[in-house]
């Protein structure tokens, strides 16, 4: 079977950042390097998952952004995905969903895929949109925010847990084509093993580009960055770190929930 | 035709769940902004009899789409059936509970319908008339302010809007459809328990919970002790902790886990995802502990304390010793 994966770069979740010059996008400091997000990592695994288990199984992944996100193709190259296929854009920055989804699926609507996979959201805007809006345009069938899934090729289908509110999973059971966002679970994403990395760094990736048919008009604008409004008011504690200890002892005590 | 603002609602056992009347309150903010008629649209098996809690909710107008057949939540049955029935209403905005069902069939139905998507929707403002709305990015680092053209689908942020029960003015009525549907490409096979949610947890008046930030799994330990410094108190974690086994997934706090509100939360090493917030947010104290200065858990705690989380436990610990006779 034919799957592919998308992929994305975005800055760690913990990396300092702040608003750029431009006031429409951010810039990364300290020594932070972005990285392929943590959910497409799972989506990823997934996917190498499946090409393992059965037989004749390829696996591509695609970026849609910018040149320097080839380096996430070159992860999941080193993974032991197949083929990585870069769909550039001009710029970073903010990209509204609408824009992404009919980019990916003007390059991918001929290459007949059986499953595609990507994460639940990116670490960076963490939309969670562009899987299932993907999937409405390219007429598969979706579900989201699954931790396990397993295909049938006889049946034509695969299953899917997606885990829901309260500790519960829903039981799906899909028709291919197919496709299906991936949520963190217990499956670890492996390290590039040292013979994927020397075939990544040697193998091409194809590179397309793609202009996007939604026009500026249908597509949401960024207007504004700013920090965040509060919506309690913190008050940090000063000095050593045993200062704020005694300080948050006694705070706590006052509200009673110490005695 | 007359334009309106549609909220889809989310039930479940023949009960609006709490987020829905979330989305109403952000249907209404918009409707403030720009006037039109507000659209609660139930769709399922039990529809008219849900639609009926919503009749008493408000007073805006009430579309029950019955599903003969359809008893749970089934993505494909939803994108089809609404995309149906909201073909008629005119809708500018479509206002959809951010949880994981809002998340499976809302940005699908949005392609369906022609419209625009956004996401993690937890404000609304206006300028030269028109809605703004704002959500956040980078892990709630920064946050966003966009415009977006009619019809957009919204998802929106639990626990951002805040409903309240205002007096019924008597103009609200329900409409029913009867739309016949069977699944093509979805079947649902079942639900699982795994992991029900710990009653240690619901029943603490505090909980010390652990987030990436801890590190190393040895530093659970500091967590624990920390606990129980505390009466009636529970260790919980947020999803990372789980998914990497050092907790098992019926103490995790957030969107897939647990909801809690206890006297005191105090949250060591999280950085406050969306996803954790939902979980917590309603807590009635809360104190953060963290390295980073940014981290957006600080902007909904009630006390803050920037340092490392290893050292400043342990300092808790010895502090207190010193100080209990």
């Amino acid at each position: 079977m034919k799957i592919l994966v998308c992929v994305k770069q975005a800055p760690p979740a913990d990396a300092p950042i702040k608003i750029d010059q431009s006031q429409q996008w951010v810039s990364v400091y300290g020594h932070a390097l972005p990285q392929m997000g943590k959910y497409d990592e799972y989506a990823v695994e997934q996917a190498i998952i499946i090409k393992e288990q059965v037989p004749g199984t390829t696996v591509d992944a695609i970026t849609n952004g910018p040149a320097e996100w080839a380096t996430v193709l070159r992860r999941a190259l080193g993974m032991g995905v197949d083929h990585g296929i870069q769909a550039l854009t001009l710029e970073g920055g903010y990209a509204s969903a609408l824009k992404t989804v009919s980019c990916i699926a003007l390059a991918v609507r001929a290459r007949s895929y059986d499953l595609i996979l990507t994460g639940v959201m990116s670490e960076d805007l963490a939309q969670g949109l562009v899987g299932p809006m993907l999937a409405e345009t390219l007429s598969f069938s979706c579900v989201t925010s699954c931790v396990s899934l397993r295909v049938d090729e006889s049946r034509n289908c695969v299953y899917a847990e997606r885990d829901i509110e309260g500790g519960r999973r829903q039981l799906v059971e899909l028709a291919l084509p197919a496709l299906v966002t991936m949520q963190s679970s217990t499956n670890r994403p492996r390290y590039p093993s040292l013979s994927n990395i020397m075939r990544a760094n040697s193998q091409e990736l194809e590179v397309i580009t793609v202009e996007s048919s939604e026009d500026a008009v249908s597509c949401e604008k960024l207007l504004r960055l700013s920090s965040p409004q509060k919506t309690r008011s913190a008050v940090f504690l000063q000095g050593s770190s045993k200062d704020k200890a005694r300080e948050l002892l006694s705070i706590l005590r006052k509200r009673s929930v110490l005695h | 035709m007359e334009r309106s603002i549609v909220v889809v609602a989310e039930h479940t056992q023949g009960r609006l769940t709490p987020v829905t009347y979330e989305a109403m309150a952000c249907a209404l903010e918009i409707q403030r902004i720009q006037p039109a008629r507000i659209v609660t649209v139930v769709v399922g098996e039990d529809a008219v009899e849900v639609a009926q809690e919503a009749i008493d909710a408000c007073d805006q107008s009430v579309l029950a789409v019955k599903v003969p057949g359809l008893d749970s939540y089934n993505g494909e049955a939803y994108r089809w059936t609404l995309s149906h029935a909201l073909c008629g209403l005119g809708a500018s905005w479509i206002c959809v509970p951010g949880t994981t069902q809002g998340f499976d069939f809302g940005p699908g139905l949005a392609v369906r319908l022609g419209a625009s998507c956004l996401s993690n929707i937890e404000r609304v403002f206006e300028q030269d008339g028109q809605p703004i709305f704002v959500r956040n990015l980078f892990n709630g680092k920064i946050s966003a302010e966009l415009s977006a053209a009619a019809p957009t689908l919204l998802i929106v942020q639990p626990g951002s809007f805040r409903w309240e029960r205002h007096d019924i003015k008597g103009r609200s009525y329900v409409e029913v459809i009867t739309v016949e549907w069977a699944p093509t490409h979805t079947r649902l096979l079942g639900f699982k328990s795994l992991y029900p949610v710990d009653s240690a947890l619901r029943d603490a008046l505090v909980i010390v919970s652990a987030g990436r930030g801890i590190e190393r799994r040895e530093n659970l330990e500091l967590i624990h002790r920390v606990a129980s410094l505390f009466p009636r108190s529970a260790v919980a974690g947020s999803r990372p902790l789980c998914d990497n086994q050092w907790l098992p997934y019926r103490l995790q706090v957030g969107q897939t886990g647990a909801t809690v509100a206890p006297d005191l939360y105090m949250a060591c090493g999280i950085s406050g995802a969306q996803q954790h917030l939902a979980g917590m947010r309603g807590s009635k104290f809360i104190v953060a502990v963290n390295t980073d200065p940014e981290a957006a858990i600080f902007h909904e705690a009630d006390v803050g304390v920037v340092e490392d989380l290893e050292v400043f436990l342990a300092d808790l610990l010895e502090e207190s010793a010193r100080l209990t006779p």
